[in-house]
C-alpha cells in the first residue's frame, strides 16, 4: 500500500511562501514570549517552592489563588496541570516566602487548610519541590550550554558528512523548531520545566533526524544525476522521501496521542510539547531546511 | 537471496536470552524464586523518584568551612611552635585561606620562617612582609581538603540514611561539591526526620562547667571580661543551655573540648531514672582514657554535654567514668532514637545546606506509573497494528525487530543500572520513533525499487543497502547529541541522554541486522517472486 504515489511537486517553489509562514510563527512565538515575559519558568529554574495539588472538584486558578492568599499563602502563580478533568494545579511560591526550613511548617498549615476549607475539601498535596536559588541558575546555564554544544556537534558532523550549506540548513531548521515549540508552550501558558527541556531535546533529535533523511536522498541524487539542476534535485529528494517523512510523523504521533490523553498529568505537558515538535519538525524538514540549501547554492553559483 | 548468516542468528538469540534474564527481576518483582539471586542479578530497572515517589535531596557541602577549620588548626599549631622556639608572637589572624602572624619587632624572622617551612611547606606558600609571616594555603591542598570533606560527608550521610531503615536509599556525589540523596518510597511523614538526620552536624563535646547564669551578661561578668570576644580570648566560651531548667539558660565553659564525640563507638536509646528517653554511648580506646582523665580530675564539678554548641545536660561528676555515659535532656523517644543514630554515624566535618528538595507523594507516583505504562502499551499496540496494516508481511518483520529492540534496550538499561525517569521515557519515545523510522526508510526504498520494475530479490537487497547510510547518518547525529548531553548534562538531561544513547545503538542494530536477518529467514527457501509489502 502506498500513501503517495509517484509525485513530482515543486517544493522549492513553495519555499518562499513557507518562509512567510515560518516567520509569522516565529514572530507569534517571540511575541508570546515577550507578552508573558519569557517562558513560564518552572520552579526548578527560578528557585522557590512549588506545590502540586490535586483537588476533588474543579476550581478556577484565580479562585484558588485568592483563596490561598486569604489564608496567608500569597502565591506567585497558580497553574492548571494535566487535563482539565484532573483538577490538578501547580502553585509556585517565591523563594522568600518559604525557605527550606519553613516548608514543613508550610505543608502542615496547608493540610490544615485542606481539612477545614470547603473549597479544598478532599484536596491533597501530590508533590513538593524546593529549589535553592543557586541550583536554579546553574540548571538554566547548564541546560542552555548543553543544548548549544549539542548544536555545534551536529553542525560539525554534518559539515563532515555533507556540505556546509546542508549543515547550516539543518541547524536553522532545528532552531526554527525549537523556537516555535517554545512559543507554543508559552501560548498554551504551560510551565517550562525540566521535563519540557527533555521534550525539547527530543524535538531537536527528531528534527535533525528527519532533515538528514531528506538531505541524504538529495545528496545521493546529486551523485547519480549530475546533469540535473539543483532545484530539480532538491524537489526529487523531497518527493522521493515524502511518504517516509509523513509515515514516520504519523507513527510517532500515534504513540504520542495515548500519552497525551491517558498518560496522566505528569506526562501530559510533555506529550503536548512532543506533538507540536513533531508537526513543526516535519514541516521544517520539508520546507525550511532545504530552503537554506537552495539559497546557499544560488549564492555559491553566483560567485 | 543470500543465505541466512548463522553468526547473526546466534548473536541475536544470545542477546535475547541475556536480556530476558536481565529483565526477569523487573517483571517478576517479589515473585522471583529464591535461587535466582544466587545465579543472576536480582536487581531490575529502577524507577526515578519522579515516577515512583519518594524524597530527593540535593545537598551543598560547605567545603570552604573545612578549609577555614584547617587554617585555624594550622594557626594554633604554628603559634605554639613559635612560642616554643621563643619567637615573640604579637597577634595572628586567618582570612580567605591566608594565615597572618604578626611578630614583635626584633623577633627572629629567619627562624620563624624556617619553622613555618619545616612544618607547612607542602600545604602552603610561605612569605614574609616586615614582621608579618604569611601562609597562603595552596590551591592543590584546598582541592584535596574539599574532596576529602565531601567524601567524608557522603559517607556519614550514607550511614545515617541507611541506618534509618528505608528501602534502597541512594547517596551519590553530584557535580563538584554536592551530594544527592534519593530515598524512594519515603512518605511526607518521614521527610522531616530524614532532613533532620542529614542536616545535623552532630558535633558532640564534653566540657567542664565554670559558671551558670540566666543571661549572657551574667556569664561575661563571671568570666571577668567586658565583651563576649574577650571571653573567647580568655579561652572560655558561653553556650546556650537546653536542659529544661529555667535558671540555666547559659553556661560558661572552656573554649576547646578535651573530649569529643569522635571517640564514640556506639550509641543507643536508653531511659533515665524518671523513665524519660535518653541516649547512652560507649567510648573506645583513646576516648575512654581521655574521658577517664577528664572525669577523674573534676569530681564534684559539672560536666556539660554539648551537642552542636547547645548544652543538652550538665550532670555533676560523681566518680571517674571511662567507657560509658548517658545524655539526658528533653528528648522525645523519636528524637533520642535519631540522635543515637547520628552519634553512631559520626559528626559531619563541615555543614551541609539543602539546595533542592523534591517530595513526590506515593499517590502521584502510583498514578504516573500506572497511567504512563497503560498509555505506552496503547501507543505501542497502535504502532504494531499500523505497521502490519501498512507493510503486511514486512510489517510483521519490522514488529518482531521492534519488540526485540525494546527487549534489548530494557535489558541494557537494567544491565547499566540506569534509573528510568520521565525524561528517560522521552529518550525511549524518540528511540522507538527512530526505530520505526528506520524500518519505514527501508520499506519505502524497497517499494520504490519495486515500482521501478526491479525484481523482488533485487529490490530487497537494494532497499537495505541504500538505506544503510541514511540510517547511520540520522542515528550517528543523534547519538553524538546524546553523548554530548550525557557528558555535560545533569539530572534529568543526563537521564534522557543515557536512555537515548543505549536506545540508538540498539535501534541501529535492530534496523540493520535483526530486521535483515528476519527478512532473509522469511524468504530463505522460496524462490522469491513477490514481496509482501
Amino acid at each position: 500500500m502506498r500513501i503517495i504515489g509517484r509525485l513530482s511537486y515543486d517544493f522549492v517553489d513553495k519555499m518562499g511562501g513557507a518562509m512567510r509562514i515560518s516567520i509569522a510563527l516565529a514572530v507569534i512565538s517571540i511575541a508570546s514570549l515577550l507578552y508573558h515575559q519569557g517562558p513560564n519558568w518552572g520552579v526548578e529554574f527560578t528557585g522557590g517552592t512549588e506545590i502540586h495539588i490535586k483537588l476533588a472538584k474543579s476550581l478556577e486558578g484565580e479562585v484558588l489563588k485568592s483563596a490561598l492568599a486569604e489564608n496567608g499563602f500569597p502565591s506567585e502563580s497558580v497553574q492548571r496541570f494535566g487535563l482539565p478533568g484532573d483538577n490538578e494545579h501547580l502553585i509556585q511560591f517565591a523563594p522568600e516566602l518559604a525557605t527550606f526550613d519553613q516548608i514543613s511548617d508550610f505543608q502542615k498549615k496547608l493540610e490544615e487548610l485542606f481539612a477545614t476549607s470547603e473549597n479544598f475539601e478532599g484536596a491533597s498535596i501530590q508533590r513538593i519541590d524546593y529549589i535553592g536559588p543557586r541550583v536554579g541558575k546553574e540548571l538554566i546555564t547548564k541546560a542552555l550550554l548543553s543544548i548549544l554544544i549539542a548544536c555545534v556537534g551536529i553542525l560539525a558532523y554534518l559539515v563532515v558528512r555533507f556540505e556546509f550549506g546542508f549543515a547550516v540548513g539543518a541547524v536553522i531548521a532545528l532552531i526554527h523548531d525549537t523556537l516555535i515549540t517554545v512559543g507554543a508552550i508559552s501560548l498554551a501558558d504551560k510551565e517550562f520545566t525540566l521535563a519540557i527541556v527533555a521534550a525539547l531535546l527530543t524535538v531537536i533529535g527528531y528534527s535533525v533526524n528527519d532533515t538528514i533523511v531528506i538531505f541524504d536522498r538529495i545528496r545521493e541524487n546529486m551523485g547519480n544525476f549530475p546533469e540535473k539542476g539543483f532545484r530539480e534535485l532538491i524537489n526529487d529528494g523531497i518527493s522521493q522521501t515524502l511518504s517516509r517523512t509523513l509515515l514516520t510523523a504519523i507513527t510517532v504521533f500515534i504513540v504520542l496521542l495515548p500519552l497525551f490523553f491517558l498518560g496522566g498529568s505528569v506526562i501530559h505537558d510533555f506529550a503536548f510539547t512532543l506533538m507540536v515538535g513533531v508537526v513543526i519538525g516535519t514541516y521544517s524538514s520539508i520546507f525550511v531546511a532545504s530552503a537554506f540549501v537552495v539559497y546557499w547554492r544560488k549564492r555559491k553559483e553566483a560567485g | 537471496m543470500k543465505g541466512v548468516s548463522r553468526l547473526w542468528i546466534t548473536v541475536i538469540a544470545l542477546f535475547s536470552f541475556l536480556c530476558v534474564i536481565l529483565l526477569t527481576p523487573t517483571f517478576m518483582g517479589d515473585k522471583l524464586p529464591s535461587w535466582w539471586g544466587k545465579v543472576f542479578s536480582s536487581k531490575g530497572i529502577s524507577l526515578g523518584l519522579d515516577l515512583e515517589g519518594g524524597i530527593f535531596l540535593l545537598l551543598g557541602v560547605e567545603t570552604e568551612e573545612g578549609v577555614e577549620q584547617e587554617m585555624l588548626i594550622v594557626e594554633e599549631a604554628l603559634v605554639s611552635k613559635f612560642r616554643e622556639g621563643r619567637i615573640l608572637v604579637k597577634n595572628s589572624s586567618v582570612s580567605d585561606g591566608t594565615l597572618t602572624i604578626g611578630l614583635f619587632p626584633g623577633a627572629d624572622m629567619d627562624k620563624a620562617l624556617e619553622i613555618a617551612r619545616d612544618e607547612f611547606e607542602e600545604v602552603a606558600d610561605i612569605g614574609s612582609d616586615g614582621f608579618l609571616v604569611r601562609l597562603s594555603i595552596k590551591s592543590s591542598y584546598v582541592d584535596e581538603l574539599e574532596q576529602n570533606s565531601i567524601e567524608r560527608v557522603r559517607h556519614i550521610i550514607e550511614n545515617r540514611v541507611k541506618d534509618f531503615g528505608l528501602v534502597e536509599p541512594s547517596i551519590q556525589k553530584s557535580g563538584d561539591d554536592r551530594i544527592l540523596v534519593q530515598v524512594p518510597g519515603a512518605s511526607k511523614k518521614d521527610r522531616q526526620r530524614i532532613v533532620n538526620l542529614i542536616k545535623k552536624t552532630a558535633v558532640l563535646e564534653f566540657k567542664i562547667v565554670r559558671a551558670v547564669g540566666a543571661t549572657r551578661e551574667n556569664l561575661i561578668a563571671a568570666a571577668e571580661a567586658g565583651t563576649e570576644k574577650q571571653v573567647t580570648e580568655k579561652g572560655l566560651a558561653i553556650h546556650e543551655g537546653d536542659t529544661g531548667n529555667e535558671n540555666e539558660k547559659f553556661f560558661l565553659t572552656e573554649r576547646l573540648a578535651s573530649v569529643t564525640g569522635e571517640y564514640i563507638s556506639d550509641a543507643r536509646i536508653t531511659f533515665d531514672n524518671y523513665g524519660n528517653p535518653a541516649v547512652g554511648f560507649t567510648f573506645r580506646g583513646e576516648g575512654a582514657s581521655k574521658f577517664g582523665k577528664l572525669t577523674e580530675s573534676n569530681i564534684g564539678e559539672r560536666l556539660a554535654i554539648v551537642l552542636d554548641g547547645v548544652i543538652k545536660s550538665a550532670p555533676t561528676i560523681q566518680d571517674k567514668i571511662t567507657y560509658q555515659g548517658t545524655i539526658t535532656g528533653t528528648f522525645t523517644t523519636e528524637e533520642a532514637k535519631d540522635l543515637a543514630l547520628i552519634l553512631r554515624s559520626g559528626s559531619l566535618p563541615v555543614p551541609v545546606r539543602v539546595e533542592q528538595e523534591r517530595t513526590v507523594g506515593p499517590s502521584l507516583g502510583q498514578d504516573s506509573i500506572e497511567k504512563g505504562r497503560f498509555s505506552m502499551i496503547v501507543g505501542g499496540i497502535l504502532v504494531l497494528v499500523f505497521m502490519v496494516f501498512f507493510y503486511r508481511l514486512q510489517g510483521v518483520v519490522a514488529n518482531a525487530a521492534l519488540v526485540l529492540n525494546i527487549l534489548f534496550i530494557m535489558g541494557f538499561l537494567s544491565a547499566f543500572g540506569v534509573t528510568l525517569t520521565l525524561p528517560g521515557i522521552a529518550g525511549l519515545v524518540l528511540t522507538l520513533g527512530m526505530a520505526v523510522d528506520g524500518n519505514i526508510i527501508i520499506f519505502e526504498r524497497i517499494k520504490e525499487e519495486l515500482v521501478a520494475g526491479k525484481t523482488a530479490v533485487h529490490s530487497i537487497e537494494t532497499g537495505y543497502a541504500r538505506s544503510v547510510w541514511t540510517i547511520l547518518d540520522a542515528n550517528v547525529t543523534t547519538l553524538l547529541t546524546a553523548l554530548i548531553l550525557f557528558w555535560l548534562g545533569t539530572g534529568p538531561v543526563k537521564g534522557f541522554a543515557a536512555t537515548l544513547s543505549i536506545g540508538i545503538v540498539s535501534t541501529v542494530f535492530s534496523n540493520l541486522i535483526v530486521a535483515r536477518v528476519f527478512t532473509n529467514m522469511l524468504y530463505r527457501d522460496k524462490k522469491l517472486t513477490e514481496v509482501s509489502i
